[in-house]
């Protein structure tokens, strides 16, 4: 078995189809402005309608066009919010899919680097086990919500992102950078399961944000135990994990900002051993990007083109 | 203290004795242990690095196969199987030290041979998604099967007494190892529900077991050692 696979080798049963990685990280560098938004949305929309054909999330593209994704991922989940429904099982089944692709992450960090210390390897070992339950979680709370595994496309980009060929790449990227990012989502999902009511998923979900913490705490560990007396390797580390912050900022859709879907889980951060200087400068670096009004508006200009053009095409099938 | 209550402590002369009632170390409940077994402490501590070697091979090459597995339930039944390995590599680890192999031996691992590292990489090589039946057949028809047979013969054949650290130790391992093997076959009936599929089971086993054979298995002693082979 070879060393270092991309994240299109991951392997996946037939219910499962790829989302392209490229609109994510186009939509993490996207200025706030709309025509950008849309001309960018509308370029990627042949790509978009391919990977979401004969999935769930066909009627949402049917209905709203290539930019469904920012009227559904992108907007925050509120309680009795009109669309809230999809929102929930669109964001279930990624983090469904994410959390495969850590355990992934975690399980080739063990092949990878056959010659790390033992005790990296417990603590990868460990994750193993931890993101198996995670998983194992998430399909018994997609259930719970109505939706299946395979129902959304699913995106590699998390694995993409985050699995450097460098052990302590490695670990910034998927224990600090990933995690991290799981520890904002899951305390946004325990805030949304409180304001419904939902106590099956509040205990299921805080669960798993405990054990979110130790996997940053890893990480937080690793990189330094890997840099040691090697301040460069340190800095390019810490720039790898600010690219990955960047990048699984979604355009701003995670950070700090009023209008973000996901706010940063500022206190679980910092428990999981994340420093004031790092979350000052996470905030920075997530808040760029496209405003909440930003993205309605150019949702709401490519729901109108699309429509048009679905009627086009229409008319001239009649014709 | 005066002379009609009964001694609580021996002192120095004859008739200093407690009144205590006087058991072997071994009666109650009865033990019939006895001393001395096959391995000295240097053999012992050569088998804990062997095993060792094994459980740490097993668990990185689980967590490698995650990736590349694509039934859900394989994938997340390896999960667990790997930090059960990494906990059996890391109590192994820990008696290492105990068996004068000094405060640092608590991460070595040991192949018993150069046929033995080649037969691991052996049962790690199937890497591709149409390959789950290669790599569980390796890793629970016939790795972890053969490691249970030599960990049970060990557990009967060391010291009782003196090596019961290890006895313990083994103890832990083979519960563990039971369930991984039991889950493996479940697995393996489910994926194999074709004749063509039955013959890769077996066709795998037999390959690896006749390759286990010939370098010995996990100590290099494969003779004395795996009944369950032959």
């Amino acid at each position: 078995m070879k060393r270092f696979i991309q994240h299109e080798e991951l392997a996946r049963d037939s219910r499962f189809v790829r989302q392209q990685n490229v609109m994510t990280t186009v939509l993490a560098s996207m200025p706030d402005d709309i025509d950008v938004v849309v001309e960018t949305f509308d370029k990627f929309a042949p790509m978009i309608e391919e990977s979401t054909r004969g999935t769930a999330a066909w009627p949402l593209f049917e209905k709203f066009g290539p930019a469904f994704a920012l009227v559904t991922l992108n907007e925050p989940i509120l309680a009795g919010q009109e669309g809230v429904e999809d929102r929930l099982k669109m964001r279930m089944h990624g983090i469904f899919a994410g959390e495969l692709q850590a355990l992934e992450g975690a399980g080739r960090s063990l092949w990878d680097f056959p010659d790390a210390p033992w005790e990296f390897k417990m603590n990868m070992a460990r994750q193993c086990w931890d993101e198996t339950r995670h998983v194992q979680i998430y399909e018994k709370l997609m259930d719970h919500v109505g939706v299946k595994a395979g129902d959304y496309p699913e995106s590699t980009f998390l694995f993409e992102c985050a699995c450097s060929d460098d052990p302590a790449m490695r670990v910034a990227g998927v224990n600090r950078g990933l995690e991290g990012l799981a520890c904002d989502v899951f305390r946004d999902l325990i805030r949304y399961a409180e304001d419904i009511g939902d106590e099956t998923m509040k205990q299921a979900v805080d669960y798993v944000l405990a054990d979110e913490l130790t996997h940053v705490r890893f990480g937080s560990e690793w990189v330094k135990e890997f840099t040691k007396g090697d301040p460069d390797h340190f800095e390019r580390t810490q720039e790898f994990r600010r690219t990955v912050d960047k990048q699984f900022s979604f355009g701003g859709s995670r950070s700090d900002r009023e209008d973000a879907a996901i706010r940063i889980a500022w206190e679980d951060r910092l428990e999981a051993g994340f420093s004031e200087e790092e979350l000052t400068e996470l905030a920075a670096i997530s808040g760029d990007g496209p405003s909440q009004k930003t993205m309605i508006a150019a949702a709401q200009i490519l729901r109108e083109r699309h429509q048009a053009r679905k009627t086009s095409a229409a008319a001239e099938a009649r014709a | 203290m005066s002379g009609d209550s009964p001694r609580m402590y021996p002192g120095a002369g004859p008739d200093e004795r407690t009144t205590f009632d006087a058991y072997s170390a071994f009666d109650v409940p009865a033990d019939l242990r006895e001393l001395h077994g096959r391995y000295d402490v240097e053999s012992t501590a050569r088998r804990v690095r062997n095993f060792r070697y094994a459980e740490e091979w097993m668990m990185m090459i689980g967590g490698g196969w995650v990736a590349t597995i694509p039934e859900l339930p394989v994938k997340t039944g390896l999960g667990k199987i790997v930090w059960d390995d990494a906990q059996s590599a890391d109590q192994l680890g820990h008696r290492l030290p105990e068996l004068r192999c000094g405060k640092r031996s608590v991460s070595t691992s040991e192949a018993a041979n150069e046929g033995l590292s080649a037969f691991i990489q052996e049962v790690a090589a199937p890497e591709s998604p149409d390959l789950t039946i290669e790599k569980i057949t390796g890793m629970f028809d016939v790795l972890k099967p053969h490691l249970l047979a030599v960990y049970d013969r060990m557990q009967r054949e060391t010291d009782q007494i003196s090596d019961a650290p290890t006895i313990e130790i083994l103890d832990d391992i083979m519960r563990r190892t039971r369930k991984h093997i039991a889950w493996g076959d479940e697995v393996l009936d489910r994926l194999c529900d074709t004749d063509g599929k039955r013959e890769r089971r077996r066709r795998r086993s037999v390959e690896l077991r006749e390759a286990l054979e010939k370098c010995g298995g996990v100590t290099g002693e494969i003779a004395d050692e795996s009944p369950r082979l032959n």
